[in-house]
């Protein structure tokens, strides 16, 4: 019982933790929250059924496939509803472009798609119960994402240029980066990670139209939790996210876990408003 | 020749006399109100078959009282808004004798007050208990079970036929499963039944994998779920199945939705799983469908497809059109009161999906007793088998 209610904790955790991720690349490039970052997990559930489960392209062309066509939709993202946008910040007109635009992808999908959920493939032959690739395949997913961000980040140039636009755009501009090149290719990144997300989570979303804003919703907890930007801590937050959904659901009531979700976020948000893991950020004089 | 102006008129005179002469008689114009388009459209459009079905039938009769019986379709997509302005532009405009319709309960919450007021022969198939009311609405009639007959079916089985002693009651947020939980909850309590767990879930919930085992620690020997989302139900199925928890859901028709067959992991987690069915589109323990019913579906080969849809849906629109000529037969009148007085007089009246029963003090016409369980992997041609237990 106990193993049931963490593998299934983890699996849903891991899920918020990569949409969190998502809302910080996207973040990091532009200062941007962008509410298409639920709407990415949705697509990647949807592509991947589309191509592998419908079209039948195997699992590895069909992962390809799919993750790139989130990495398109990220980069569409950026130009249609962040770049007109940017130059206004401080007005906020974000919220407006970017979930206008997520609320277009949904109602696209619900067209041209389904308005039922629709079955998600086996990607891997083997495991079943609670060895399921529902559980595993997005703890492991998270995983790989958080690895490959650190090693980007840390030990390569572009990775250096990424941080440098997020410390100061400004600043990096007048070194001489291509802040705008740059900008989409984060945003094709947290397409990629987006998407990832829905996808290897498949198992349990299914391929359905109205998961974004489940998403967005969630995911965005991990990012408050962690501190926004800061990857490790959506990591750690989506993870206990998820547990506590799943410990909460069986203890009390399923539908209680939004209310003491939510009941916990705020209480969180008051004592460490930069998130558990962030810190006050500071500005050179 | 070239065409002379004097011939050209003399032969449109000669054409048009004999047509005043033989002027076509009035149709009697019937309203059917419903989603043929849209996320709702597929009891909509198995409905719409057995309406067409019917009008073409008693056209080729020749008609009623030797008028053409037409249906006058107006396509809701599912939204309230659109279905209560079909409904005044069906009676104000069209001056149709009669609605079918509308055939979701959403819908005809919002239709019908509205259709009340104006005395309009009303008859729909929708389930929530408070759409039929005499004394609020004596122009109103159900053809097919309310909730609360449905309930009374799902409580015999789970009570009388399996013999469950420990009752898990659950539902999604949504109006529906909140209402049905808590009314089926208190009724099999007020049956003396030991509910061990009832709860509602989030009907987009991704993991059910927590519910399911509060429900295993219950000690709940069935399980009742109300809910028309499939993605729910297919979870529960599946986290059921992977746990190797062999107890049976018995509960709402959607149970035995083809959606829900595409979310199952494996074919095997659909064993055990109970829908309400109605005998008279139910097959017996030979595989056959009551003797009217097939004679029913006899009719319909070649003419109707019924792969794809429920043959309860065909059926029942076939006997609401059948009850609005029978009246305007019967009484010689396509006046409100005449036709409402009419069914208000019918007792068991033969139609196909069932016997119906109307008195001025009930307006529900379908009997209890032919509510029944049906297997729901056992779908073919429209119709389910019955569930074990029953003779």
């Amino acid at each position: 019982m106990l193993y049931a209610i963490i593998a299934s904790g983890l699996a849903t955790g891991a899920i918020y933790a990569l949409i969190g991720i998502t809302y910080n690349v996207m973040f990091s490039a532009s200062r941007v929250m962008s509410f298409t970052a639920g709407q990415l997990g949705m697509l990647g559930g949807v592509f991947g059924a589309w191509f592998i489960g419908r079209l039948g392209i195997p699992v590895l062309p069909g992962t390809l496939l799919t993750l790139g066509a989130c990495a398109l939709v990220g980069v569409v993202t950026e130009i249609v509803a962040v770049r007109p946008v940017l130059k206004s910040l401080d007005q906020h007109l974000y919220v407006l472009s970017t979930l206008a635009f997520a609320l277009m992808l949904q109602q696209f999908v619900a067209i041209e798609w389904s308005t039922e959920p629709q079955p998600f493939p086996r990607l891997v032959p083997f495991g079943d119960a609670l060895v399921n690739q529902r559980f595993w395949l997005p703890v492991l997913a998270a995983l790989v994402v958080i690895v490959v961000l650190e090693i980007m980040y840390r030990r390569t140039l572009i990775g250096r240029a990424f941080l440098a636009i997020a410390e100061d755009s400004f600043a990096a501009r007048a070194l001489g980066l291509p802040e705008r090149r740059l900008r989409m290719l984060s945003f094709a990144i947290a397409g990629v990670i987006g998407g990832l997300a829905g996808f290897a989570g498949g198992g349990l979303l299914l391929a359905f139209f109205a998961n974004g804003p489940m998403l967005s919703f969630y995911g965005f907890v991990p990012v408050a939790l962690g501190g926004i930007g800061n990857n490790r801590g959506a990591i750690i937050g989506g993870l206990a996210l998820g547990l506590f959904q799943q410990a909460a659901s069986y203890m009390v009531s399923g539908l209680f876990v939004s209310v003491a979700t939510f009941a916990v976020f705020i209480i969180m948000l008051l004592v460490a408003p930069q998130g558990l893991f962030g810190a006050p950020a500071g500005r050179r004089v | 020749m070239p065409l002379k102006r004097r011939a050209l008129l003399a032969a449109s005179l000669g054409a048009a006399v004999p047509v005043v002469g033989r002027a076509a008689p009035e149709p009697i114009r019937v309203g059917w109100v419903t989603a043929l388009t849209g996320a709702s459209s597929a009891p909509g459009i198995g409905f719409d078959r057995g309406v067409h079905f019917a009008v073409d039938e008693i056209n080729a009769a020749g008609g009623v009282h030797g008028r053409p019986f037409e249906v006058v379709t107006r396509d809701t997509q599912g939204d309230p808004t659109k279905a209560v302005n079909a409904s005044v532009e069906l009676i104000s405009r069209q001056k149709v004798v009669a609605i079918w319709g509308p055939v979701n309960s959403g819908e005809a919450l919002a239709t019908t007050p509205l259709v009340a007021r104006s005395r309009m022969p009303s008859i729909h198939p929708c389930v929530i208990d408070s759409l039929i009311d005499p004394k609020k609405y004596p122009n109103a009639f159900r053809l097919a079970p309310a909730n609360v007959q449905w309930e009374a079916a799902v409580r015999h089985y789970c009570l009388d036929i399996v013999k469950a002693k420990k009752i898990a009651i659950v539902g999604d947020t949504t109006g529906y499963g909140t209402t049905a939980t808590r009314d089926s909850v208190a009724d099999f309590q007020k049956a003396g039944a030991n509910v061990v767990y009832h709860d509602l879930i989030e009907a987009t919930k991704t993991d059910v994998t927590s519910d399911v085992l509060r429900m295993q620690d219950s000690g709940a020997e069935v399980v009742v779920p109300w809910s028309v989302t499939t993605g729910l139900l297919a979870r529960l199925l599946n986290v059921r199945g992977a746990r190797g928890w062999n107890v049976p859901f018995v509960g709402h028709p959607a149970l035995g939705s083809g959606e829900v067959k595409k979310l199952l992991e494996k074919p095997a987690y659909w064993e055990k799983v109970y829908l309400i069915g109605y005998r008279s589109c139910s097959y017996d323990a030979n595989g056959k469908l009551p003797a009217r019913t097939q004679a029913f579906v006899d009719k319909l080969r070649g003419k109707v497809e019924l792969v794809d849809t429920s043959l309860w849906w065909i059926s029942a629109a076939y006997d609401a059109m059948r009850l609005v000529v029978e009246a305007i037969e019967k009484t010689g009148s396509t006046e409100h009161e005449a036709i409402i007085g009419y069914w208000n007089t019918l007792k068991a009246y033969p139609g196909v999906y069932g016997n119906y029963t109307f008195t001025p003090q009930e307006h529900n016409g379908y009997p209890t007793d032919d509510v029944v369980m049906s297997v729901a992997n056992s779908f073919r041609d429209g119709a389910y088998a019955l569930a074990p237990g029953y003779t």
